[in-house]
């Protein structure tokens, strides 16, 4: 070996050390280079996803990623734009950019909030809860309670779509126990529950959405018909009045405040009524339901050709009825009433299912028929 | 106080050491200090230089041949991404003029830098390499390195169906032999500076280390030699530290989730196995009778023919497949997660050969391991998504067919089972599918070896004029042992501790000649009954015949070594012991010079 080793080996060291320093240089120089291409390829990509255009917006994010591969906002993005296609062979590109930012970083909530859209555009539900519970709890940047109860709002809105109403319910509760006083956010909490048919919760958010913003129309609407649903007829007069007032134009609401008031008009257990407005009602009450028995009958026979004998046997009931409304005024006849309403409710409920949902006087009729009975079980 | 004294290098070459006394003197003048220092840096010197013989210095030579190949081929990487970004932009796009106008006028360029500045940068440079390592005593020129680099970056940044691979391979080898050349290495050593550079351009190019040093052992050196093996190690792995400190240790894919369940879906690998198998030799017939040909074309062809090569790629971009052209590795990354049609993928794999073909044969400097992979992976993709098409019960996800199609493609087209099976695991970092990842190659390697029985690389050469070992030749050729040659052992063994007269009875009564001996304690020797007969006669009777025998013994052999081994001792001995491994005094056999020709002869006349 002619040449001395350790000269040669002492060469080659400061050689080595020179020329990585040299090199490591020269990666450094292209590397920024590369990101300020990659960071111009993503501007337009994101361009491109804000005006919709999903697959130029892929294009730009897989250049801007061949520029600066490791960049996890990049292929978050990706990811997200991948996903949003809703091209199920991308699902598949879009999760395995996810899992891979996720096991970078599992605590990252864009990641996980990502990775539970992508589950629940996948439809599966334990997948998507345990992402957007990560993505609750998780870490962000910026902003971090918006983006959470962001996430618990996508949550429920999935779980509602996939009628998982009882878990949706206990993240709606959840979601209400950390709301800012922000009227909007209340009222979206109220609708929550109103989907989950929680009236109650959902008449006490609509009531605080009101109390943060009184002239808020869609509260005092959803309030109205929660009271409505709940029963409270009273009190769905008083909020349908308000939103009726609020927005004339409204007439589902005007409707149900229609019928709303017929109810209070019309139900002869209503208390502090005089015993003669309560005969009264019962009277008009019992003339109603012969009408629409005597209307349905008519129709399904005609339909049939024959006598529809449930109708009849109802009509037979009501004419021997009708003999006994005179003993009304008879103080001892304390049965009489329960007796005749009886007949109305059944009256309604047999018309309900023979002829279609009833309408007006009707349909107020059926409501305290449905109500009464609920009380009684 | 000076003493002298001398020192022997492993190469035998004898120089004289100055050596100073260790009694240091109490005052020193000014000149006696310098002198001083300057004789303790001698003598730190001599110090490293009995540290560093020959072998050593060789395996630190290995790490900075690693580490300068690791260095090199970062820099050819940056080279080809900016010679893409710059001629076809960021995003290519098909029916883009920019495609097949950026190949052709590379294609031009680069064939005129071939034949005028680097006329040996032409084709991969595996086959270089390895005529390099046999035929030129490790001496590949720097220049090649240079105009590899330059072409191939250029080729293949500008969309020509080539990998960076092999090019990173030659660029490692050459540099490995100049600097070799440079430290004025032994010929022996510096025979072996090309392979060991070649695993360290691999394995920084390929960000394998494992593949790479058995793709040299199975490609390059052609042959299992321990004695390479720390130093081909040593170099890929110190160059994959480099280019994963330099540009990070992402892997080259995103790999997805890959499964493997039920036994029944190696019907669906091996499937794939048959189909790569079968690709693989139309790749390879594709290569091995185009090329020639064009070879044979006039002179001034050559310079149109990578040009006209380019252009052709280039419109296969054009017209709508812009994923044929240069490495595809992120197209390769789109296949292994679902991204193309089972139609798209099978398109795909069928172009990339054309493309590969036409590039290859067309003499662009370029490496074919990438279009291997390429190929594999949307073969395997196509297979994948067919199999679960017709099958659903057989197949699992498509990612995994696609990582099992590359592995197929390398062990059917480059011939390279082992590293094939390495490459997948080493990309997928998954053992899981070791399985199917065998079953596919080892079906896929025994049906191109059957279609085709010259590997590719073996092809190329052969094309060229050379003619150079491969392990797959070895493979095929019958390896004649010791025991092939063997005589049987004689019905008389004599043992040291008998005496003479003793044993000239048992002479008596046998047909032999010579007689083994066994030695005390160890070891063997032979004794003629001619010799016995006159110990006997000079009265020496009652001595044992160990006490009358020299004290040097025989070679032994044992029945398992090759029967090589044999020569270095037939002439010199008329029999030599081939005794048990387990049991030293235990003797098999005998070979004899007659034995062994005997069979060498009778072996040449079964080939």
């Amino acid at each position: 070996m002619p040449r001395s080793a350790p000269a040669v080996l002492l060469i080659l060291m400061v050689g080595a050390v020179l020329a990585f320093a040299a090199v490591s240089h020269l990666v450094y120089r292209f590397e920024a280079n590369q990101r300020v291409r990659g960071y111009k390829l993503y501007g337009r990509g994101l361009d491109d996803v804000h005006n919709g255009k999903l697959d130029d917006a892929i294009e730009a994010f897989r250049a801007a990623l061949t520029c600066d591969p490791g960049n996890g906002q990049y292929q978050l993005s990706l990811a997200r734009a991948l996903r949003d296609t809703g091209n199920p062979t991308r699902l598949d590109e879009a999760e395995s950019y996810l899992q891979s930012l996720w096991q970078r970083a599992p605590q990252d909530g864009p990641v996980n909030l990502a990775l539970g859209r992508l589950a629940a555009r996948r439809g599966n539900v334990e997948d998507a809860v345990r992402y957007y519970h990560n993505a609750m709890y998780g870490v962000w940047n910026s902003d971090s309670s918006a983006n959470r109860r962001k996430a618990r709002l996508e949550l429920i809105e999935f779980l509602l779509q996939k009628n998982a109403r009882a878990q949706a319910q206990s993240e709606i509760i959840a979601l209400t126990a950390s709301l800012p006083p922000n009227p909007a956010l209340h009222l979206e909490a109220a609708n929550f529950f109103f989907d989950v048919e929680d009236y109650l919760d959902a008449f006490l958010e609509y009531e605080q959405t009101l109390h943060l913003d009184h002239t808020d129309a869609a509260a005092m609407t959803g309030a109205g018909k929660a009271s409505y649903l709940m029963g409270h007829y009273r009190t769905a007069e008083k909020f349908l009045e308000q939103a009726v007032r609020a927005n004339p134009q409204d007439a589902q609401s005007r409707q149900l405040l229609d019928t709303a008031t017929l109810v209070l008009q019309a139900d002869p257990f209503v208390r502090r009524i005089s015993d003669a407005e309560r005969n009264r009602r019962l009277v008009a009450a019992f003339q109603q339901a012969g009408k629409r028995l005597d209307s349905c009958e008519q129709v399904q026979t005609a339909k049939s050709g024959a006598a529809v004998l449930p109708l009849t046997q109802l009509t037979q009931q009501w004419t021997a009825m009708k003999a006994n409304l005179p003993r009304l005024r008879s103080p001892g006849e304390t049965d009489l009433p329960d007796a005749i309403m009886d007949l109305v409710f059944q009256i309604e409920q047999q018309t309900a299912s023979w002829c279609g949902s009833p309408q007006g006087m009707d349909e107020a009729l059926f409501l305290i028929s449905r109500d009464r009975e609920s009380a009684d079980q | 106080m000076k003493e002298e004294r001398s020192q022997t290098t492993s190469t035998g070459v004898e120089r004289e050491v100055p050596v100073r006394s260790h009694s240091a003197p109490t005052r020193v003048s000014s000149a006696d200090g310098k002198s001083a220092v300057r004789g303790a840096f001698r003598r730190t010197i001599a110090l490293f230089e009995e540290v560093f013989d020959e072998e050593r210095f060789f395996l630190l030579l290995s790490v900075f041949i690693g580490i300068f190949s690791g260095l090199a081929v970062v820099c050819f990487r940056l080279a080809i991404d900016w010679t893409h970004l710059a001629v076809l932009g960021p995003l290519p796009q098909a029916h883009s003029w920019r495609m097949f106008v950026a190949p052709t006028v590379a294609g031009l360029i680069v064939a005129a830098l071939v034949l005028h500045v680097f006329p040996a940068t032409r084709g991969s440079g595996v086959n270089q390499t390895k005529a390099a390592l046999y035929i030129f005593n490790g001496y590949i020129p720097f220049r090649t390195a240079v105009g590899k680099f330059i072409c191939s970056a250029l080729a293949i940044g500008a969309g020509h169906s080539l990998g960076p691979e092999d090019p990173s391979l030659q660029i490692g080898a050459s540099l490995a032999s100049a600097l070799g050349r440079r430290v004025q290495l032994s010929r022996e050593k510096l025979r072996l500076m090309a392979p060991v550079g070649a695993a360290a351009g691999l394995a920084a190019a390929f960000n394998a280390p494992i593949s790479a040093v058995l793709f040299v052992i199975e490609e390059v050196i052609g042959r299992w030699s321990a004695g390479i093996l720390g130093s081909v190690v040593l170099s890929a792995v110190s160059s994959v530290v480099i280019v994963r400190g330099l540009l990070g240790s992402e892997p080259l894919f995103r790999i997805p989730v890959t499964t493997f369940k039920r036994p029944a879906e190696l019907i669906a690998y091996a499937i794939l196995g048959i189909v790569g198998g079968i690709a693989a030799v139309i790749f390879a017939k594709g290569i091995g009778y185009l090329r020639p040909k064009l070879k044979a074309l006039p002179r001034w062809t050559q310079y149109f023919q990578p040009g006209i090569a380019g252009l052709l790629i280039g419109l296969i971009g054009y017209l709508g497949f812009p994923q044929v052209m240069s490495a595809g590795y992120n197209f390769m990354d789109q296949a292994m997660h679902g991204q193309y049609t089972w139609q798209i993928l099978a398109i795909l794999a069928a172009l990339k050969i054309l493309a590969t073909t036409l590039s290859f044969v067309s003499g662009t400097p370029g490496g074919m391991f990438a279009p291997a992979l390429f190929v594999g992976a949307m073969l395997g993709g196509a297979v994948g998504d067919l199999e679960r098409i017709l099958f659903p019960t057989l197949a699992s996800s498509t990612g995994t067919y696609v990582l099992v199609g590359m592995g197929v493609l390398f062990a059917g087209f480059l011939r390279v089972p082992l590293t094939s099976v390495f490459m997948v695991l080493e990309v997928s970092g998954n053992y899981e599918i070791i399985v199917p990842v065998i079953v596919a190659n080892t079906f896929a390697y025994v049906i191109s070896r059957s279609l085709e029985p010259i590997p590719i690389f073996d092809l190329l050469t052969r094309q060229d004029g050379l003619v150079l070992p491969s392990l797959e030749e070895v493979r095929d050729k019958p390896v004649l042992l010791v025991e092939d040659a063997m005589l049987p052992a004689p019905a008389v063994i004599l043992s040291a501790s008998d005496f003479v007269d003793a044993a000239a009875r048992r002479a008596a009564n046998s047909t032999q000649i010579i007689f083994p001996v066994r030695m005390q304690p160890t070891g063997w020797s032979t004794i003629s009954s001619d010799l016995i007969q006159r110990l006997l006669n000079e009265g020496k009777g009652e001595n044992t015949i160990g006490s009358l025998m020299p004290t040097q013994q025989l070679p032994t052999l044992y029945p398992d070594l090759s029967l090589d081994n044999a020569l270095r001792y037939v002439n010199q001995f008329p029999i030599v012991p081939v005794i048990n491994r387990a049991d030293p005094q235990k003797l098999e056999g005998l070979i004899s010079r007659d034995s062994v020709f005997a069979r060498y002869q009778a072996s040449e006349g079964e080939e």
